[in-house]
């Protein structure tokens, strides 16, 4: 908004030009700064804003088609999938060409994005309660939540876990019950490459997250 | 939740016996003559139990040190590192498992499932949380005993009271009144906990038919708790045999019932359901022994 007023101002005299300008520029920093303490320089803030963003889609009344489109982004905008990938594949990323590397990252991605959004038509209305974060260890930190189940019964515990990269707080890693997802994928990657050979695992991959898209699909 | 296994979760919940009731009325007099006989029924566990650590610690670092060889150094992508430092769990049983675990699931899929959807869409919910209370309820004796091998004597009061508790106000056990009302919550434990608590190693990765998910350790955790079961003590075989099985059967199929999608579930996100059951019960148990060691108190 004051962007445009500066703009408006341009050719009045100098004075007012600067003034606005300064002004400007201040609020704008101010914009940003908030904006950058909101979204990546709290991990808290991360996780409420994906889970917030997330409830208010799956609480709204589009089409379960509508829903995941929306999910999709709100899902990429907070997780780091490289830094999941590497995690997901251990020791094994090391053994990998770059090419490779990047081709596991989109299969994936793709496959992890696809896991979640099956789960949208399961929304019965569950609430989040945040309740505490933690350090794991420098850059590292934990946010754990409790998903509140409307028709009673035990809630279930939700953690994620976030890695500072880029100037930024994302999410590589989800716990259920204390249950990392990210660990149980690398003993299952692990057994398949060790057993099977990583070309399986891609194959693996692929007709799973066929099988996922295809039942989005037809829901 | 998913990756919990189904059968385990039972056996836990149900290690003390169902025909506890019966002899509830006596159970402060018997309390003390149980705490001499959990040492003798011990005995039996406890001796199986020091054969098949011998067998397990001479075995294990043979292990360690093969599958140390074969795997590189956990990943460089820093912490934290998960279960097993990132490394693949050392699993010399695994052809044995594998062939278990399919047994299982044929079990569960023709005869534990249906039987479990036919019992859910005719008792509603609330009930079949009741027969689950009432089986957590009977299976007191080795939560206390194991508190008290931790030397946590609170706890093994708690335990105590919540039985007090339950078993008059909470109907037989069918409300957990003791966390609702008094806010004592239960204190989940067993010998396999006990035994990591005192430094022994959890040993290789094993599935039990029809039992599910277990290491060496929690297996011989398994045979102490069911020795704590006073009924086997005081009926012959063909009584408390059929009636353990039947307990057994029971709470898996009311534990069934109330985790209906639970190996669907697995399965729809499992890349290899094998690693998938494998890495989750090491993970649960791992979690579930920091809490013990931490003091933590956790739930079933």
């Amino acid at each position: 908004m004051n962007g445009n007023r500066s703009v408006l101002f341009v050719d009045r005299g100098s004075f007012v030009r600067r003034a606005l300008g300064g002004l400007t520029a201040v609020s704008i920093a101010i914009a940003i700064g908030i904006a950058a303490r909101a979204d990546s320089g709290d991990p808290t803030a991360v996780a409420r804003t994906l889970v917030n963003q997330a409830l208010s889609v799956l609480g709204s009344n589009m089409t379960t088609h509508e829903k995941q489109e929306r999910l999709r982004g709100v899902v990429e905008q907070s997780f780091d999938f490289t830094e999941m990938s590497r995690s997901a594949l251990g020791y094994h990323w090391r053994d990998l060409t770059p090419a490779q590397r990047q081709e596991f990252t989109r299969v994936f991605t793709q496959f992890i994005e696809d896991s979640y959004l099956s789960k949208v038509s399961d929304y019965r209305g569950q609430t989040v309660t945040f309740t505490k974060t933690i350090q794991l260890a420098p850059g590292y930190s934990q946010v754990s939540s409790k998903v509140n189940q409307p028709q009673g019964g035990e809630p279930i515990a939700l953690d994620y876990r976030l890695k500072y990269i880029g100037g930024q707080w994302k999410i590589y890693d989800v716990t259920v019950d204390s249950i990392s997802i990210i660990a149980n994928y690398r003993n299952q990657f692990n057994r398949v490459i060790n057993n099977k050979g990583f070309p399986t695992l891609m194959a693996d991959l692929r007709a799973k997250s066929t099988q996922l898209a295809n039942a989005l699909g037809e829901s | 939740m998913p990756l919990q296994a189904i059968i385990v979760g039972c056996v836990r919940q149900s290690g003390g016996g169902a025909e506890k009731l019966k002899v509830e009325g006596r159970f402060k007099m018997k309390l003390q003559r149980e705490s001499c006989s959990v040492r003798d029924g011990l005995s039996l566990g406890g001796f199986m139990a020091v054969i098949m650590m011998a067998a397990m610690i001479c075995v294990s670092p043979a292990m360690a040190g093969e599958s140390g060889a074969a795997a590189s150094p956990p990943p460089t992508s820093g912490p934290p590192p998960g279960p097993n430092n990132g490394q693949p769990y050392p699993d010399p049983l695994e052809p044995f498992n594998s062939t278990m675990l399919n047994f299982n699931l044929k079990v569960d899929q023709y005869v534990v499932s249906p039987i479990a959807r036919g019992y859910a869409a005719v008792v509603p919910r609330p009930a079949r949380e009741s027969v689950g209370n009432f089986f957590s309820n009977v299976g007191v004796i080795p939560r206390f005993a194991n508190n008290l091998f931790q030397l946590r004597l609170t706890r093994a009061g708690t335990e105590v009271a919540r039985f007090g508790i339950n078993t008059t106000l909470g109907v037989a056990g069918l409300f957990d009144v003791a966390d609702t009302w008094f806010g004592l919550k239960e204190n989940r434990d067993d010998f396999g906990l006990t035994l990591g608590h005192y430094g022994v190693p959890t040993g290789p990765y094993v599935v039990l038919p029809f039992l599910g998910p277990s290491t060496i350790r929690d297996t011989v955790g398994l045979v102490a708790d069911g020795a704590m079961n006073p009924l086997d003590w005081l009926t012959p075989w063909y009584v408390y045999i059929p009636a353990n099985v039947g307990q057994f059967a029971l709470a898996g199929i009311n534990y069934r019932s109330l985790h209906l999608n639970l190996f669907e579930e697995v399965d729809r996100y499992a890349i290899d359901l094998y690693g998938a059951v494998q890495d989750g019960y090491m993970q649960r148990r791992a979690n579930q022994q920091r809490k013990v060691d931490e003091g933590t108190v956790f739930g079933p």
